[in-house]
């Protein structure tokens, strides 16, 4: 049994080190710094911890004024309010105008399981991905979320990055490479492509090993970088195993199976299966319970792969 | 300030106008009324009270200027090109493909534009933030924003109104080009924010109200920033919508000019009857021509 540790709690400590390293890195909160597990922070640093309350529009355009003073604002919130609420915001003062801010919706997917779909954020990728400019982190374990703090940080440009809420189980060693851009082979296969990202990367680990005892032979693929998408990976993936399956706690419409499905369609045509959520509000409840409702559990994913190959 | 001196900044506004009606010229339309009402306040700040070097307009130690109404970008235009940012030829290209000069200012295309605005509301936020950083880097550096009083109407505007006062930013000015009008009609009708000296004052502001046509009072209250210590400063500025072009003042549709030969013909009339006035005042003051 992998280790558990917990997303916000991972994130916080990881822009802490970065703001050590850094003195640009500065916080703003929309009252979301101490669930964003930033709550250390303002101790920390007093003099670079700015609150405003719950005006997430607001915060992006103040972030927007201080990057352009060379500051590295990061604004961590509940991830539909960083991204649908202020998408306005987020395009114009931030990737129009190209500026180095890094916003992180947290709490993402279906995490926020029984607050319903205003709380639920399924549309994210989708939104901020037609921003030029917005390179997305997505990491898919507590490793690679503090691996992809830094690399926002050291990053310039605007980025947006999201984590879930309930603890996630440790997937790779503290020494994996990660860089900007570049998917992670996670195991070698030639039948079919699984491809994770995010929350559910644990999942597509889970199932590419219950398809292996089937004997399927899986590639497994961590996109932790949904834009820009590792083009060469995906396509050698295409190449090499004929079929692609995308695994994401995101609506199907926009997400990272659109993205592949995009590239894929014009470079290197293959069957692909998207697994998500479809074109309706996810229910609430229990979020493994919910993971099940939408065919995100290994299992399902097992069972999804194996009759998208008898298709 | 002497006489001489306002009087100069009188003639630059003059040029500034006509250079407004060379770019809707060049482009055949645009956003005139409210650039024409806010001539005073941007020739004010771009011909004295702002500390910039058109020569190095990334400068770090510069004041910043944020057009919130992006829309009034051609008085935009029209004083970063009397000023020096470059050269007048580019207010030609208004309206042609691949401009540096759009219908809302790109801080990437043209140097001397801090802000991509033009979406109204964002402007506010933004220069609330630079305000900040550039506290936290003890610059002397101060953040000047022009908002429209129809832009007001946005609530974002209050979100950062609110944090302004809250993180006490006392090295920003705000103007209102209180011209009283939008493109529906006047603003107290569309949308009514009246009085504005309360609603700021309620925000945590220091505010102010002025004729904002008046060189005298924008340049005297400007120096006295922040009007008390602790609190943002603001200036209702009170203008006329299409100032100088008497077939237009006041009038709700030259919010967008689509400009008729007739028109320009009328315009040019009336910027150079307000030239002769102004070279009789110089010969007033030094006797000469």
């Amino acid at each position: 049994m992998n280790e558990l540790k917990d997303p916000r709690k991972t994130f916080g400590e990881a822009v802490i080190e970065a703001a050590e390293k850094n003195p640009n890195v500065v916080v703003l909160s929309a009252d979301s710094s101490s669930g964003s597990g930033l709550g250390a922070f303002p101790e920390r640093f007093p003099d670079r911890h700015f609150e405003f309350g719950i005006m997430e529009q607001g915060v992006i355009g103040f972030a927007s004024g201080l990057a352009t003073t060379g500051k590295i604002p990061v604004f961590a919130a509940i991830a539909p309010f960083v991204t649908a609420r202020p998408f306005e915001m987020f395009r114009n003062d931030l990737g129009y105008m190209n500026q180095n801010v890094k916003v992180v919706g947290r709490c993402a997917g279906l995490t926020y399981d029984q607050l319903g779909s205003t709380h639920h954020s399924i549309d994210d990728v989708a939104i901020i991905r037609t921003i030029p400019g917005v390179t997305i982190f997505n990491p898919g374990d507590p490793v690679t979320i503090r691996k992809a703090v830094h690399a926002m940080i050291n990053h310039t440009g605007p980025c947006y990055m999201k984590i879930g809420s309930p603890k996630m189980p440790v997937l790779y060693p503290e020494d994996v490479t990660f860089t900007t851009g570049r998917g992670i082979v996670m195991k070698e296969g030639s039948d079919v492509t699984l491809v994770g990202t995010g929350t559910v990367l644990s999942k597509a680990v889970a199932a590419a090993g219950l398809l292996e005892k089937s004997g399927i032979s899986v590639r497994l693929i961590d996109i932790h970088t949904v834009k820009p998408l590792d083009r060469d990976l995906i396509l050698k993936a295409a190449r090499e195993t004929g079929r692609i399956v995308t695994v994401e706690e995101h609506f199907i419409a926009g997400g990272l199976g659109s993205a592949i499905a995009e590239l894929c369609s014009q470079e290197y045509p293959v069957k692909m299966k998207m697994i998500g959520i479809g074109d309706f509000y996810a229910s609430n409840g229990p979020y493994e319970e919910l993971l099940g409702k939408y065919g995100l559990q290994p299992e399902q994913i097992k069972d999804t792969v194996i009759k998208f190959l008898s298709t | 300030m002497d006489q001489l001196e306002l009087l100069n900044l009188e003639f630059t506004a003059l040029k500034i106008r006509r250079h407004i009606l060379r770019l809707i010229r060049a482009g055949e339309a645009g956003h005139v009324g409210g650039a024409l009402s806010s001539v005073e306040i941007v020739t004010a700040l771009y011909f004295n009270i702002m500390n910039n070097d058109p020569s190095n307009p990334r400068w770090p130690e510069r004041d910043r200027f944020v057009l919130s109404a992006g829309h009034k970008c051609l008085v935009l235009y029209a004083a970063l090109a009397e000023r020096g940012y470059f050269d007048l030829s580019i207010l030609d290209t208004y309206g042609a493909l691949d401009s540096p000069v759009p219908g809302h200012p790109n801080m990437h295309k043209l140097p001397g534009v801090e802000t991509n605005t033009g979406a109204l509301g964002h402007g506010l936020s933004i220069a609330g933030g630079m305000a900040l950083g550039i506290r936290m880097d003890k610059s002397p550096a101060r953040v000047f924003v022009l908002m429209g009083d129809g832009e007001l109407a946005e609530g974002s505007n209050w979100e950062a109104a609110a944090a302004a006062s809250m993180h006490k930013i006392e090295n920003i000015l705000v103007f209102v080009d209180r011209n009283q009008l939008q493109i529906s009609g006047p603003t107290t009708k569309v949308m009514n924010y009246e009085p504005l000296e309360e609603r700021w004052r309620s925000f945590g502001w220091s505010v102010r109200t002025i004729d904002g046509h008046d060189f005298n009072s924008i340049i005297s209250n400007a120096r006295e920033l922040p009007f008390e210590k602790g609190k943002p400063s603001v200036i209702i500025a009170d203008t006329i919508k299409s100032k100088g072009l008497s077939f237009a003042e006041r009038k709700v549709n030259y919010h967008y000019w689509k400009a008729t030969p007739e028109e320009m013909t009328r315009a040019e009339q009336d910027l150079d009857e307000i030239e002769n006035s102004l070279k009789k005042k110089l010969k007033s003051i030094t006797g000469n021509e």
